[in-house]
């Protein structure tokens, strides 16, 4: 994952020469930046739950998430069906789950306790418990497997200096193992945050992880 | 525009736009011949739309291979109930990469796919399940949401023609199982993703109790396609059972990983040598796996007849599923690479049916265990057993698809179990 060139064209043949940035393979400058109020209600289940930026404590209906909501729940037939979109909403602006986030997404929606723990224990995504700034997930799974997942995983393990699944000492990187990220062209696929980088390979990892440190410095 | 590499056989139906930033807008879907599918469906109506995507015979593109057409005429006539389109992109299945390049690089192509579909079978709001992970192409497509919206292609009178329908887009929080098509269903409704028992069939009771269709990602993105070109144009593509193009995902041990399309019924081998470059380091073929990781494991000499559609890689003995192909080199350890499939499918078992929740589980175990070099021979007879006990035995085919690839292991590639088992024995391990 060189800076100076994209490696990932995204559709084929990847060691072809590419004259695409970075940011027009990701789309970023087309998408803009979306509101926390959820845009267009047709989208407003839609935004990106996993931040730099958690707060456990924060209210989570304040003005445009209170909206936001309003407008997730004008699309579906049922209070259930919000379920999904508030968890992710919660997750959006605490960083994880606890079981007193689900006590209260249950009260807001009118469902029993226990639904929602089960539900929201159900889904991988969700953290239990609270994880680094950055969330780094690494696919071992076969594809990427086959190119070296394993040596990947072990060398974000080493330069953040952490076990599996736990939070570096300064609170920067949590480093997980992910399934299949449907990026299977272009191994290993790391998902770090919302963002996936592809083709990272361990040589990759230093790198990588300053850029993730400056972005944060410089208030991305 | 920046095109890396485009082989000669690929025929680009699906892939025109992708990797031009300019085609995920409105205006650049529409300069590609876009929104003319839509406007031909709501110009000949439901029943002749259903017609030309039954003549064209597409297929799903989920894994299954069901005819869209048929699918969509099994919904009910009538308007008395509301009707669901849930497009499924949920796309989990270890080896597949195609739906998410269709959302990134063509959202509007995907969103007109949407429109035709529910306009077909009646429904006047479609969901759009993402999966979680997806955080950067859904934020393309809602963009280009909001885009339809503004432009009145999506919502209230869709593009005058007085037929209303809405699309939303839905996040899913990780969960495989999801992909499967009751399991969504349960999903968006704010449950636990817990496929359902059929029948009933979502035609029938589907999403939130009303008639609903599921179609996968790449299948309603064909469809504008032949409502603008009529079904007989898809045809000149692919074979009599398996018409059209495809988007092949191959990845693994080849110089070029990638999504290619092609029409269906390529050789295998030629889109390995030729398109894909061959293998990386010159190394020997050793296996491929034909339709992401639930297929059975082909060996090296039964790909050099196989052709990729339908009927030809189950007469090879294994199914296209989603066309994902993972190829694997004489290097691969693929003792490893099963028990990894297998700890995978036991992390994504939903725990509902016992020979899935245990048996993924319990396989996993040996299979490590054979790995280390802690194994017996007889494992691989118990092995062979529990994966037929997991046979359809279950809700979904979620363990079915464990079986697979363990069983044609074990008779493919029985030498790579023995000679860890004979090693370890050697050594003294157990």
């Amino acid at each position: 994952m060189s800076e100076a060139r994209f490696r990932n064209p995204g559709w084929a043949g990847n060691t072809g020469d590419f004259e695409l940035t970075e940011a027009e393979v990701r789309g970023s400058e087309y998408v803009g930046r979306r509101s926390p109020d959820g845009g267009h209600p047709s989208v407003a289940p839609s935004l990106p739950y996993m931040l730099v930026a958690k707060n456990p404590d924060a209210p989570l209906l304040e003005g445009p998430y209170r909206e936001r909501l309003g407008k997730i729940r004008s699309r579906y037939p049922t209070a259930r069906a919000a379920l999904i979109p508030l968890l992710n909403m919660a997750q959006e602006i605490r960083g994880h789950i606890s079981p007193a986030t689900m006590n209260e997404v249950a009260g807001i929606l009118g469902l029993s306790e226990a639904f929602v723990r089960g539900v929201a224990t159900f889904y991988t995504m969700y953290n239990k418990r609270p994880v680094g700034r950055f969330l780094v997930q690494v696919c071992t799974n076969i594809s990427c497997n086959l190119a070296g997942a394993d040596e990947v995983l072990a060398a974000f393990l080493e330069h953040t200096e952490t076990e599996l699944g736990e939070t570096s000492a300064d609170g920067d990187f949590t480093v997980a193992e992910a399934e299949c990220l449907a990026a299977c062209g272009f191994p290993t696929c790391v998902q770090i945050n919302s963002r996936y980088f592809e083709d990272v390979s361990p040589e990759d990892v230093p790198a990588l992880l300053a850029r993730l440190r400056r972005e944060v410095d410089e208030g991305h | 525009m920046a095109y890396p590499y485009l082989h000669e056989s690929e025929t680009r139906v699906l892939s025109e736009g992708f990797g031009d930033p300019e085609a995920r807008t409105v205006a650049g879907w529409r300069a590609l011949g876009g929104y003319q599918g839509i406007a031909r469906a709501l110009e000949i109506g439901r029943e002749a739309t259903i017609d030309e995507v039954k003549a064209s015979g597409l297929r799903g593109r989920g894994g299954a291979g069901f005819p869209t057409g048929l699918k969509w005429s099994f919904m009910p006539k009538d308007a008395r109930r509301p009707h669901y389109l849930l497009c499924n992109a949920d796309e989990s299945e270890p080896g597949t990469f195609k739906d998410r390049e269709i959302i990134r690089w063509t959202p509007h192509q995907l969103i007109e796919g949407c429109l035709v579909g529910s306009y077909a079978i009646g429904a006047s709001h479609c969901y759009i399940y993402l999966r979680g992970e997806f955080f950067e192409s859904t934020q393309v497509l809602a963009r280009a949401l909001e885009e339809a919206y503004g432009e009145g292609l999506v919502g209230r009178d869709v593009m005058g023609s007085g037929v209303d329908i809405d699309i939303t887009l839905h996040v899913g929080a990780g969960a495989y199982i999801c992909g499967e098509e009751t399991g969504l269903m349960s999903s968006l409704e704010g449950r636990r993703g817990e496929p359902r028992i059929k029948p009933p069939f979502p035609a029938a009771v589907g999403a939130f109790g009303m008639p609903s269709t599921i179609n996968n990602v790449e299948t309603l993105a064909a469809t504008p396609h032949i409502l603008r070109h009529g079904g007989e144009w898809y045809r000149q593509w692919g074979t009599e059972k398996s018409p059209g193009t495809k988007l092949f995902c191959v990845s693994g041990h080849v110089k070029r990983p990638g999504n290619y399309e092609l029409p269906l019924g390529f050789p295998m081998m030629e889109l390995i040598e030729e398109v894909c470059g061959g293998l990386s380091g010159g190394r020997a073929l050793k296996a491929v796996i034909p339709g992401g990781s639930s297929v059975p494991i082909m060996s090296a000499e039964e790909c050099v007849e196989c052709d990729l559609c339908y009927e030809g890689v189950e007469a090879a003995g294994s199914m296209l599923g989603c066309a994902s192909v993972i190829v694997m080199d004489e290097t691969t350890d693929i003792v490893k690479q099963v028990r990894r499939m297998a700890y995978f499918y036991a992390h994504e078992s939903c725990g509902q049916c016992t020979p899935c929740r245990e048996g993924t589980a319990w396989a996993t175990r040996i299979l490590r265990r054979i790995e280390d070099g802690r194994g017996t021979e007889g494992d691989l007879e118990t092995l062979v057993e529990i994966s037929e006990q997991m046979t359809g035995t279950t809700i979904c085919v979620l363990s079915d698809s464990l079986a697979m690839p363990i069983i044609s292991s074990i008779e493919k590639f029985r030498d790579d179990y023995l000679a860890l088992i004979r090693r370890g024995e050697r050594l003294g391990v157990a």
